[in-house]
Parts: C-alpha cells; sequence; structure tokens
C-alpha cells in the first residue's frame, strides 16, 4: 500500500498536541473556498510512499509524540493512512487527524479504520466566511473537535501553538498552523 | 486543514531583480532605478504618496494600471503594486518574478570569487537575522509570544497567543 503525499514536515508544535511529525496528504474532493492548500487538491501523483517507508520515517524522529495527518484529504487515504496510524501507535504516538468531511459523512470501512486509529479528529469543511482565528487547531467556527480516545482532553488546546515559522539559511519562510492573514501577507499586500 | 505555505524568497539583490524583471518583459528599457525613492504615479497621471527604487511606469503595466514599484527594507525588496493591478501582477506573477530572480541569484552566485562570496555570506546572515527580528515584530504586535529553537540550520519560531 502507497500513500500520495504533498509534503510531510517531521517537527511541528501548531498541528495538534506537543510536537508532531506532519503529514499532508494529495488529493481533496471538497476544495473549500479560501483553503490555505489549494496545492493539495488535485489527485495527482506527487510524492507516492510504501506505508512502510511514511511509517519509518515518522519513527525515525526522535522526540515527537505524535503524527498529524491532513491534506488534502486524509480520508482518501483512510486505508493506507489507518496502516501506518496502527503502526505508529503500537510505538507509543498519538495519532491527531483534520478532515473537511462531518464526523457522520465517514461511514466506509476504510475510513472507520482510519478514525479507530484516531485520537483526536477535527472535522467540518472550511467554511470561509466563518474563519476565524484564535480557535484551537480549526480555521472556521464550524469546525469541531472530537476527542475519540481519553489521551488528550480540553485541557490540552489551551497555550498551544497556533502558528509556526521555518526560517531557512537563504532567509525564505515557511508557514505551519493557523496563521492570521496579517501574519503571512506577501509584500504589496499588506 | 491546517495550513502549510512557502513565503517568497526575500529578493536582496537590485541586479538580479532587475534581470528577473527583464525575464518578465520589463527590461532595462521599462525599468526606473533611482538612487533616492521616487513617487509613484497613478492611472490618471496623480502623484502617489508611496515611493520606490525601481519604478516601472504605469504605461508599460497596461491601460487604466498603475505604477508597480519596489522599495528596499530590511528584509528584501517589497513590492508596491495596486489593488487594480493585483489580478495581473499580484501573487502569482509575484511568485514568478521570484523564480526568475532565485535563477539569477543562484547564477550569480556560482560566477563570484571566494572573497564576494564571503560578503554574500555575510549579507545573506543579516537577511536571516531581518527576517527573524521581523517574525517576532509582527508576532508581538498581533499578541503573540514567540518561542524560539533551531534545528540544524533552519530557525523555528513557534507563535502563541497571549492570554493576559
Amino acid at each position: 500500500m502507497r500513500v500520495n503525499l504533498a509534503r510531510t514536515l517531521p517537527r511541528s508544535a501548531a498541528n495538534g498536541p506537543g510536537e508532531r511529525f506532519v503529514v499532508w496528504v494529495q488529493g481533496c474532493p471538497l476544495a473549500c473556498p479560501g483553503c490555505w492548500n489549494a496545492d493539495t487538491w488535485a489527485f495527482k501523483r506527487r510524492d507516492l510512499r510504501s506505508v512502510d517507508e511514511l511509517t519509518a520515517n515518522i519513527l525515525a524522529t526522535e522526540g515527537i509524540e505524535g503524527v498529524t495527518f491532513t491534506g488534502g484529504e486524509p480520508f482518501t487515504q483512510a486505508r493506507a493512512l489507518a496502516e501506518v496510524a496502527r503502526r505508529v501507535k503500537v510505538a507509543g504516538l498519538s495519532v491527531f487527524v483534520f478532515t473537511g468531511y462531518e464526523l457522520e459523512e465517514l461511514t466506509s470501512s476504510g475510513q472507520r479504520a482510519l478514525l479507530a486509529e484516531a485520537d483526536v479528529l477535527v472535522a467540518g469543511r472550511y467554511v470561509e466566511k466563518e474563519r476565524a482565528t484564535g480557535l484551537a487547531w480549526r480555521g472556521s467556527a464550524n469546525q469541531s473537535v472530537h476527542f475519540i480516545t481519553d489521551r488528550y482532553g480540553p485541557g490540552d488546546m489551551i497555550g498551544i501553538g497556533e502558528v509556526e515559522f521555518h526560517l531557512a539559511r537563504d532567509g525564505s519562510l515557511a508557514v505551519t498552523g493557523f496563521p492570521e492573514a496579517g501574519l503571512v501577507a506577501y509584500d504589496g499586500d499588506e | 486543514m491546517s495550513a502549510y505555505m512557502t513565503l517568497l524568497t526575500p529578493m536582496t539583490d537590485e541586479a538580479c531583480l532587475l534581470a528577473a524583471l527583464a525575464d518578465l518583459g520589463f527590461d532595462a528599457s521599462k525599468v526606473e532605478v533611482h538612487t533616492t525613492p521616487a513617487n509613484l504615479v497613478g492611472f490618471t497621471g496623480d502623484r502617489r504618496t508611496e515611493t520606490a527604487n525601481i519604478v516601472i511606469r504605469q504605461r508599460y503595466v497596461g491601460p487604466a494600471s498603475n505604477d508597480i514599484g519596489f522599495r528596499p527594507t530590511p528584509t528584501g525588496y517589497q513590492a508596491i503594486v495596486s489593488d487594480f493591478d493585483h489580478p495581473r501582477f499580484g501573487g502569482a506573477w509575484l511568485s514568478q518574478l521570484n523564480g526568475r530572480y532565485c535563477s539569477h541569484w543562484a547564477a550569480k552566485q556560482e560566477r563570484l570569487a571566494a572573497e564576494e562570496r564571503r560578503r554574500l555570506e555575510e549579507e545573506r546572515a543579516r537577511l536571516v537575522e531581518a527576517q527573524r527580528q521581523a517574525v517576532h515584530e509582527r508576532a508581538k504586535k498581533m499578541g503573540y509570544r514567540v518561542q524560539e529553537t533551531r534545528e540544524g540550520e533552519t530557525i523555528r519560531l513557534v507563535l502563541v497567543k497571549r492570554t493576559y
């Protein structure tokens, strides 16, 4: 089994509780207007990795407490991600999943398999007119946080990193998390 | 979904920026370079408050367009593009320009002698520091505290909203 990825980030503190390995999958049928990650919508081959390889990448990263699946739409590749999740959980890591679907829309056996491995699910379409900042792990107010297991709870949503910048040696910046527009304005857009 | 975006690589080198503009159709005959900032001009001939050192006059931008400018800042040249011209010269065009700039920058570095490379390396370090400070300042202004760590040559800045 393989997963089609847009990118990975070995370490982030703005994509769920604690330090996490983040996986952005490629392909999303929902295409919510205003989505930050429109480059991940197309169902095209981008970075194909086997379940073995992706699992090894995650487990080789020291000092993380879990993995986060985002995208793209993780539940379009649910079976492969469920297998990755199952394996990293055996190693003691937690699993955090962002989806544009509502919880009750996740009905296929593959989707239920991934859901069964998740500790936390953030669900719901991104709705541009309900965009809000300061909501832990959510970009719009309609989205909901589901604590599937008791590993985490509402207390883990307080005082967390909301935005994260990675400043490379050439001066370029990458941004992840839930940035306010003013934080990431292009030159000339301010 | 949580965001992941790569922002534009800062453009700090005037010659590379001019070469990149030429690649996109604005060669030396269409670009003014000023040692002191010049006012930009709007489509009706009105003098704007914005100033820039590198200016593409509106007649080269398009009918009913305004001047486009680039002004140097500690974090690289900042583009000044009017709202009207954003559909043609906004984010996508700036990304294209930035791509061309990076190509010229890489080619220039290969041509340089060791001494000049050292100077550019120092300039790069100053740029990274300016970028770092800019993130800190913007975060502070918007009510965040910043947790900074280094991973290899990458600086990671995690922004947490202040709760007091």
